[in-house]
């Protein structure tokens, strides 16, 4: 019993202190910037001013046309990353000539950083100067250029094909991962049970790949939310702040304005968003197949 | 593998885990500050960092450091895209800093926070500071104070395709409505050319402020340029509607339509790629343009005029400035009038498609030539281009970019009017002058 | 007939994928094998005029390239060593064992994914001004692991729940601490996971540019998407640097990821032995 305590410690340890210290930390010590006046211009004069920069926020139409994108924007990109990722892990399952060469390049967007995907795609995306547009209108796909970051209707919808493309491959290793522990002796009783493929899929593959189905897609959506890079790489919002996100818009905030509090405030809101994302997410997923919390 | 392999690998790793954190180490000993006399260590760190520009600091400094025995010089680059926030941060934590690159849009902030030092002493007894041009004086001071030293001035001019005018027979445009027209003519979808390098998104409130400047023209009060000389916001004025909505018809009839939400990258590559026919920019540009385009493509005329004649210009540049919190002023103003010495501006500038600060430079046959001429010519004609001071002192500089970024693109997609729009801009900046008198 | 049906879909959508993924790696191939005046030229070429391999001569002329990617490999092997170590543990720990706090430790792991990095940033910057880290590659390996370790954990932990707890039970039975039942019985059958979990990491910390450019200032300890984006100038982007520099990032990525995709196969034939 003594033993079990001073291995169940010696385990925790390390990984906690570690994210106490250095994550839980320094960010107790950031938010209280939530509720300051607290402005790069005028760094003399940080002064509290209790829940103002949250009825700032509250009161910017930008605020939730951003909330709105925010849902579509994660809803999308996720659902899309997520059905290519699995369908690609399925059908990489099984051994075939070239499949270690078609992973190195199936894969390798995950390889680029951040800002480099937006630039690479930001240029592909130009509607002069752009590869998309050229090769659309060669293949007489197109008679006329498409504005995919500058016209309203696109400029979103490009925004998720970059981000789709970036993602499909996450999904697709760690579900791969999954897919490779799952016991063959689990298929050899479907097989005698006479099941067809798709009902192996539903009965005995997603069931055994749950747990991790659970845990990547929750956090995919979370770091989707988070990440303001993309969009703010290839639409800067716009264009007329149709792109903008929240965590774009807590940028903007933070780079143009240089107010560190409205930032931290959306921040905030944030987080409380996706505290109430994670509970539901777990509680309609029935938390116990990911952990019980 | 077995098992005991599989172990034996994992073991292996973790050794080799250590083996390379021991590599880890090695903090560099440039601790050696200050122990009374002896070799002092400048750390200076660049803003308008590029791997071109580095190497030519690299070479000034290592000229100073052969001069300086008792002086060695840390240069810290970070990418240009991260440099000010790095510099801020470094600031804001006190961090050993001797000599940093403030920014014409920056060091209000900096001096409002108290970061650094006005250099006024250091160059009062400085002996090149008298052929300092005034410009660049002016660009480095806040208030009466001067608080960094430019490295070298820049100004918007035009950049041209040089062929494409001469096979249509055009001349460089003189005013905004010519650059319109010639636009115009310059413009042809089909062929996916079109006339005018616009951008919308970031940095958009370039264009809409040197048009609506130079439409307000001798109205504009100079040293409060967003403002006329009864104190009216430029934009609430007739002259300034009139310039946006040739604004408006140059994004239409000449731009590309994609360009409503173009930056700088998408702006210069669609000249260099060929697709438009005229740029507004800065001297930067004049090496990637070099690079990227034929000789004789390309060629530069001054900035456009409004109705009543005058282009209003303004010098924009970065320069050297020292930490309040510096432990070595006196080294630091050494290496910072070393680099600002007209000979060694003369040479950083010409490297680097800069205006040097020296009048005296200005002999320099160099900058009598090419596409630094117009630049030249645009400071001696000084009945015709006019300079000013950009608001940079307002605290809300910064939104005002993305302001003009936002509620432009929507002007340009048709979503707001005109009038809603300018009502909007004049209430800004009457909201700015009011917040800046309290 | 539908076996024949199914592998020729299979065929056509791994066929639209692989063109999909690989025509931006092809344009930026082609980008970096262009001399600097054709790479924005127009109409767009397809196949270069003329070859040159002048971008990747300039990058390590111009900049230390070779230092860079040394240093990138430096962190992001050792910070994924690291996280991979301590994640095991608690992983382990947290599937295995139901004690008291144990939704509160899965909830702090969680609620990591959700910080916004920016706010923590400058009271980050001085604790590393007061441990004496900045400017040491320390700084990085550290950071790199506590901002990967919830990952990790959870992952792993996803993974050892799957593995029936008989087996650790059966070899401590045979007279193995739960130690070296963990070592010698269960982490083999964890290779999968944690292979993935590693290349996770390293691609993680091979692309972070933030803490990257905060902390380091010295040129002999930049790591590459520093270098990289050093490449966006004032009023131009370098494409004919940024394109070689980028095909240069991907090779050591796919690299790893090779070994570590001989490890996921292993464990499936493994597990299959066991079946």
């Amino acid at each position: 019993m003594n033993n079990k305590k001073v291995f169940i410690l010696s385990g925790l340890l390390p990984a906690l202190a570690l994210i106490l210290a250095f994550t839980y930390y320094p960010f107790l010590k950031g938010i209280i910037m939530a509720f300051q006046d607290y402005k790069l211009f005028d760094l003399r004069n940080v002064h509290f001013v209790g829940l103002d920069n949250f009825k700032a926020a509250f009161k910017d139409p930008k605020f939730f046309t951003a909330l709105k994108n925010s849902g579509y924007w994660v809803f999308c990109s996720l659902i899309l990353q997520f059905v290519f990722g699995l369908a690609l892990a399925l059908l990489l399952r099984k051994p075939f000539r070239g499949r270690g060469i078609f992973q190195g390049f199936a894969f390798y967007s995950w390889a680029l950083s951040g800002f480099l995907i937006g630039m690479i795609w930001k240029w592909m995306f130009n509607s002069q100067i752009g590869v998309i547009n050229d090769l659309l209108l060669r293949l007489h796909i197109i008679d006329e250029r498409i504005g995919f970051l500058s016209n309203p209707k696109w400029a979103m919808m490009s925004v998720i094909i970059a981000n789709v493309w970036y993602g499909i491959a996450f999904f697709a290793i760690m579900l791969l991962a999954a897919l490779q522990s799952v016991p063959a002796d689990l298929y050899e009783a479907a097989d005698m049970d006479g099941a067809t493929g798709i009902r192996k899929l539903w009965n005995v593959t997603l069931p055994y790949i749950l747990p991790t189905i659970i845990a990547t897609t929750l956090l995919r959506a979370i770091w989707i939310f988070n990440d303001p890079s993309l969009i703010y790489g290839l639409t800067n919002g716009g264009p007329a702040g149709s792109t903008h996100i929240l965590s774009s818009l807590m940028l903007d905030k933070i780079i143009y304005a240089g107010d560190y509090g409205a930032a931290s405030a959306i921040g905030v809101i944030m987080i409380a968003l996706l505290l109430l994302y994670t509970i539901f997410f777990l509680t309609v997923t029935k938390a116990e197949k990911v952990g019980d919390f | 593998m077995t098992t005991r392999n599989k172990v034996s690998a994992l073991v292996l790793c973790g050794a080799l885990t250590a083996g390379l954190l021991a590599g880890c180490g090695s903090k560099n000993d440039s601790t050696n500050e200050g122990n009374g006399g002896g070799q002092v260590t400048l750390r200076m760190i660049e803003s308008l960092t590029s791997p071109a520009r580095t190497e030519l600091l690299k070479a000034s400094i290592e000229k100073f450091e052969t001069a300086n025995p008792n002086i060695k010089v840390d240069l810290i680059s970070p990418p240009f895209d991260q440099a000010d926030n790095k510099i801020r941060t470094m600031l804001g934590a006190k961090e050993d800093l001797d000599v940093i690159e403030a920014r014409d849009l920056n060091v209000s902030e900096y001096v409002n926070n108290g970061f650094i030092d006005p250099l006024n002493t250091f160059a009062d007894s400085w002996s090149d500071y008298a052929s300092v041009s005034a410009i660049a004086k002016s660009l480095g001071s806040v208030g009466d104070k001067l608080y960094f030293v430019p490295n070298g001035l820049y100004e918007r001019q035009l950049f041209y395709r040089a062929d494409w005018f001469k096979e249509l027979g055009l001349t460089p445009p003189k005013t905004w409505e010519e650059l319109y027209e010639t636009g115009k003519k310059l413009t042809d979808p089909s062929k996916n050319r079109f006339g005018f390098s616009f951008r919308g998104a970031s940095g958009s409130n370039g264009t809409t402020d040197a048009i609506t400047l130079a439409y307000n023209g001798d109205n504009v009060n100079l040293e409060d340029s967003m403002f006329t000389k009864d104190g009216k916001s430029i934009y609430s004025t007739p002259e300034g509607k009139q310039a946006m909505e040739l604004y408006l018809k140059l994004y239409k009839d000449t731009s590309p339509p994609d360009s409503v939400n173009w930056g700088f990258q998408e702006q210069v590559q669609a000249f260099t790629s060929g697709v438009t026919g005229m740029l507004l920019q800065d001297p930067d540009v004049i090496q990637s343009l070099t690079e990227k385009m034929a000789e004789g493509t390309w060629a530069t005329a001054p900035l456009q005029a409004g109705p009543g004649g005058k282009a209003l210009l303004a010098a924009g540049g970065a320069g050297w400035a020292i930490p309040s919190d510096s432990k070595h002023k006196e080294e630091a103003w050494k290496l910072i009038s070393f680099l600002s010495s007209p000979a060694e501006n003369t040479e950083f500038s010409k490297k680097f498609g800069l205006i040097p600060i020296h009048t005296s430079a200005t002999e320099d046959e160099f900058f009598k030539s090419g596409p630094y001429k117009t630049l030249l010519d645009m400071s001696n004609d000084s009945a015709h281009f006019v300079n000013f001071k950009p608001p940079f002192q307002y605290p809300g500089n910064g939104q005002w970019g993305q302001l003009v970024q936002d509620s432009g693109q929507s002007l340009l997609l048709g979503q707001t009017s005109l009038d809603d729009t300018l009502k909007k801009w004049a209430d800004f900046w009457d909201k700015q002058k009011a917040e800046l008198k309290k | 007939m539908k076996q024949r049906l199914g592998t020729g879909f299979k065929v056509l959508f791994l066929g639209i994928y692989l063109i999909v993924m690989v025509f931006p790696l092809y344009w930026i191939v082609i980008t970096s094998l262009k001399p600097q005046k054709d790479i924005f030229t127009f109409p767009l070429r397809y196949w270069p005029k003329q070859f040159t391999m002048d971008n990747y001569v300039n990058i390590f002329k111009i900049s230390k390239f070779h230092i860079y990617i040394g240093n990138s490999l430096i962190v992001s092997i050792a910070a994924a060593f690291i996280v991979i170590i301590i994640s095991v543990l608690s992983a382990y720990v947290l599937a295995r064992y139901k004690f008291r706090g144990h939704g509160q430790v899965m909830l702090a792991f969680f609620l990591t994914q959700m910080l916004p990095g920016f706010i923590s940033l400058a009271p980050l910057y001085l604790m590393m001004s007061h441990m004496d880290l900045l400017n040491t590659r320390y700084s990085l390996v550290l950071m790199y692991t506590v901002g990967l370790i919830p990952f990790s954990t959870i992952m792993l932990r996803g993974f050892f729940q799957r593995i029936p707890g008989s087996l650790e039970e059966a070899a401590m039975i045979d007279g193995c601490s739960r130690w070296s039942a963990l070592l010698r019985v269960i982490i083999p059958v964890m290779l999968p996971g944690i292979a993935s979990t590693f290349i996770f990491a390293f691609v993680q910390n091979w692309n972070e540019l933030f803490l990257a450019v905060m902390f380091i200032d010295d040129e002999s300890m930049k790591t590459l998407p520093v270098a990289m984006n050093s490449f966006i100038l004032k009023f131009d982007v370098d494409w004919g640097a940024m394109s070689a520099g980028a095909v240069l990032s991907i090779i050591p990525t796919i690299f790893i990821f090779a070994i570590a995709q001989r490890f996921i196969v292993e464990g499936l034939t493994q597990g299959a032995e066991k079946g």
